[in-house]
């Protein structure tokens, strides 16, 4: 599995506690707190994790969604998305190799990343 | 000029007097004094055509007839005069006269013995009608006295027959007119009485119109004046009244409201089928008891409740619907449920940062801490988690009450439910120094259908509820089988119990049994009624057991759905 990750979400706070988690299970994170800037962003990168939040300025997370679909470069990517609305969570239920609903502890992301890493 | 005699006649017999029998005696002595004064007209007139025939002037006594006849009518007309003033004494003089005329009517000897004596009746029988009863007998006795002294002058004796017979009138006389007045008395109270019942009835008629009148016209006031839309409908559901303000309501001029069928009513409008079905079941079967419905009419929300209309007898005969603007609470409502959702959104992403920052302290991401700094972070964590199961409570309420929140069925084991809330509740029962404990009944299939999440969520709040109520001993959770067709979750505790009045409230929102300020127990009053919400939701029903100071035992039923007896079913 690729070694890098990207997380994509615009509270700093959350942003820079999953990418600490990521790095503990020994990614090599970039943060991204914007959608127009994490499109263009994964057309040159290829991670191999993306934690993807929702709700982002400009480009709204289900576009970056269809965007990793179709493009074969990033069919490896694991995608883990990170919602505040469990409703939401369920839709996207098909189009993610994990939907986790906020809150989202440190350990949780830690724990499930590192086990990610493995399995791939 | 016969209207004015007749207007003159009728003034005088308005006698006012207090005593009716007075009145009639005045009215019966105008009778005879205006007959007298007639005959007496009539006798002169007649007199002087005889006289006039048989040119008879020169006759010896013409003059005295004359006089005779002038005294009568000069007198009848004082009589009359005096009769409005004293009927009493009129009546006497009349009599008084009377029999004075009748003196100078015959020879004395006829009058006292002979043919002429009977005249002496006439004033003996009108004088117990005139004066007074017993009247005869005072006639009889001026009478006897005046054949008496007409025997003396004729130098006769006075016929004994006579003068018996007049007491015998007399006697006859008083008795009859005494018996006519005693029954004209009777006749007069009996009217009397008759005329207090009419009387009273026809108060008690208009009182009873007045108070028609006044209830009509104050229902009328209050259908008016009301906010809300009313129509009434006869059996068949066509309307037959509806006040001014279900026009502003429904925007329909009211010509196009009465007189209409309900069905028609609604088919001319663009309802919604569903609340078109929904409004019409109403209408057609109207309850007290149901509760009002919803229902989007152009744009507004409109809560509809329908009553029936009832005779005497029970029997329906007709509904009454009111229809109330809704529209204003309902965007509050759906600003309520947006509100508590952003505010519980933007609550949750700053504990998530605090709860993160804290995790990563304690997992030494920025190096090494001591034991007292592990503690306070551990601290921060679990005050942090219950911020957040609050904020969750909060959410998951609002989108209960918005509809929003949807019971997704999925195949699971119920093995891994107990599992699953072993692992969120062990540690929290032991920290509380409680041992949780689980059992599932071995009648019950393998696998369930049913909203996993929603399910352990039910069994947490339930056990979070007994852990803040139980010093000491266990939390049990059993899973069952309940007959055919249903399953069951039970959770039991060893706590204090619920006071008996209280059970039926426990499961209302923000709702402690302790709701003073200084209360025992935590939390915001919300998981209990979360719990009922689902479990209704659900379809399936809560039951509790408490008894004081022993324990308490929630058991929720539920329909069994498992995998091979269900299709893929989603409740709203």
């Amino acid at each position: 599995m690729n070694n890098t990750a990207l997380v994509i979400e615009d509270d700093f706070d959350l942003a820079n506690i999953f990418a600490e988690a990521t790095k503990a299970a020994g990614f090599d994170t970039e943060i991204i707190q914007d959608g127009l800037l994490a499109q263009t962003r994964l057309k040159k990168s290829h991670p191999g994790l993306v934690v993807l939040d929702m709700h982002l300025p400009h480009v709204d997370g289900s576009e970056l969604l269809s965007q990793i679909h179709s493009d074969p470069s990033l069919k490896d990517t694991t995608i883990i998305i990170a919602t505040a609305d469990a409703l939401m969570g369920d839709m996207y239920y098909e189009q993610a190799d994990l939907v986790l609903v906020k809150p989202i502890s440190f350990t949780q992301l830690r724990d499930l990343t590192s086990r990610l890493k493995l399995r791939k | 000029m016969i209207k004015k005699i007749m207007a003159f006649w009728s003034r005088l017999n308005a006698f006012e007097t207090n005593n009716p029998d007075d009145a009639r005696r005045g009215r019966l002595l105008n009778i005879l004094l205006g007959g007298t004064f007639l005959l007496s007209i009539l006798i002169f007139l007649a007199t002087i055509t005889l006289l006039s025939i048989y040119s008879a002037w020169g006759q010896q006594g013409v003059n005295l007839i004359f006089l005779a006849l002038i005294i009568c009518g000069v007198g009848c007309l004082l009589l009359l005069w005096l009769n409005q003033h004293s009927p009493r004494l009129a009546g006497m003089l009349f009599l008084l006269l009377l029999s004075t005329a009748f003196v100078f009517s015959d020879t004395p000897f006829e009058l006292s013995n002979g043919r002429s004596s009977f005249v002496f009746f006439i004033t003996i029988a009108v004088s117990s009608l005139i004066l007074f009863p017993a009247g005869s007998f005072l006639f009889a006795i001026i009478n006897t006295i005046i054949v008496i002294y007409l025997a003396l002058i004729s130098k006769t004796v006075p016929n004994p027959t006579v003068i018996a017979g007049f007491y015998l009138l007399a006697l006859i006389s008083w008795l009859s007119s005494r018996s006519l007045e005693q029954a004209l008395r009777e006749l007069r109270s009996i009217n009397a009485n008759l005329d207090k019942l009419v009387q009273e009835r026809t108060q008690a008629l208009a009182e009873a119109l007045a108070r028609e009148r006044f209830q009509a016209g104050r229902d009328e006031a209050i259908l008016n004046s009301i906010a809300d839309g009313v129509i009434v409908f006869d059996k068949n559901l066509t309307s037959l009244l509806a006040n001014p303000a279900i026009v502003n309501l429904l925007n329909m001029p009211s010509g196009n409201i009465v007189g209409q069928n309900a069905r028609e009513l609604l088919i001319s409008e663009s309802l919604p089928e569903k609340s078109k079905g929904i409004l019409l079941e109403l209408l057609e079967n109207p309850r007290r008891t149901e509760e009002s419905l919803r229902l989007e009419w152009e744009k507004k929300t409109l809560s509809v409740s329908a009553a029936p209309v009832s005779d005497a007898e029970g029997e329906q005969i007709g509904t009454v619907a009111v229809f109330r603007d809704f529209t204003r609470e309902a965007e509050i409502e759906r600003m309520k449920s947006t509100f508590v959702a952003i505010v519980s959104h933007e609550l949750r992403t700053p504990l998530n940062a605090i709860l993160g920052y804290a995790e990563m302290i304690k997992e030494t991401v920025y190096g090494t801490i001591n034991e007292k700094q592990k503690n306070a972070t551990e601290r921060i964590m679990s005050n942090t988690q219950r911020l957040l199961s609050i904020v969750s409570d909060l959410l998951d309420q609002a989108q209960i009450e918005a509809g929003k929140l949807r019971i997704k069925v999925d195949s699971f084991e119920p093995a891994e439910l107990l599992e699953s809330v072993h692992g969120v509740m062990d540690k929290i029962t032991a920290d509380a120094n409680l041992k949780l404990s689980s059992n599932v009944d071995s009648a019950l299939p393998e696998n369930l259908l049913g909203d996993f999440h929603r399910l352990q969520q039910i069994l947490i709040n339930l056990i979070n509820n007994s852990v803040k109520f139980t010093s000491e001993g266990e939390i049990q959770m059993h899973l069952f089988r309940n007959g055919q067709t249903h399953w069951g979750m039970e959770v039991r505790d060893t706590g204090v119990g619920i006071p008996e009045a209280e059970i039926p409230h426990i499961f209302e929102t923000f709702r402690q049994v302790d709701s003073t300020p200084s209360r025992q127990y935590g939390g915001i009053g919300l998981g209990l009624a979360i719990v009922k919400q689902l479990v209704e939701l659900m379809q399936g029903e809560i039951i509790v057991k408490s008894q004081q100071g022993q324990g308490s035992s929630f058991t929720i039923i539920l329909p069994l759905n498992t995998v091979e007896n269900s299709k893929e079913t989603t409740y709203e």
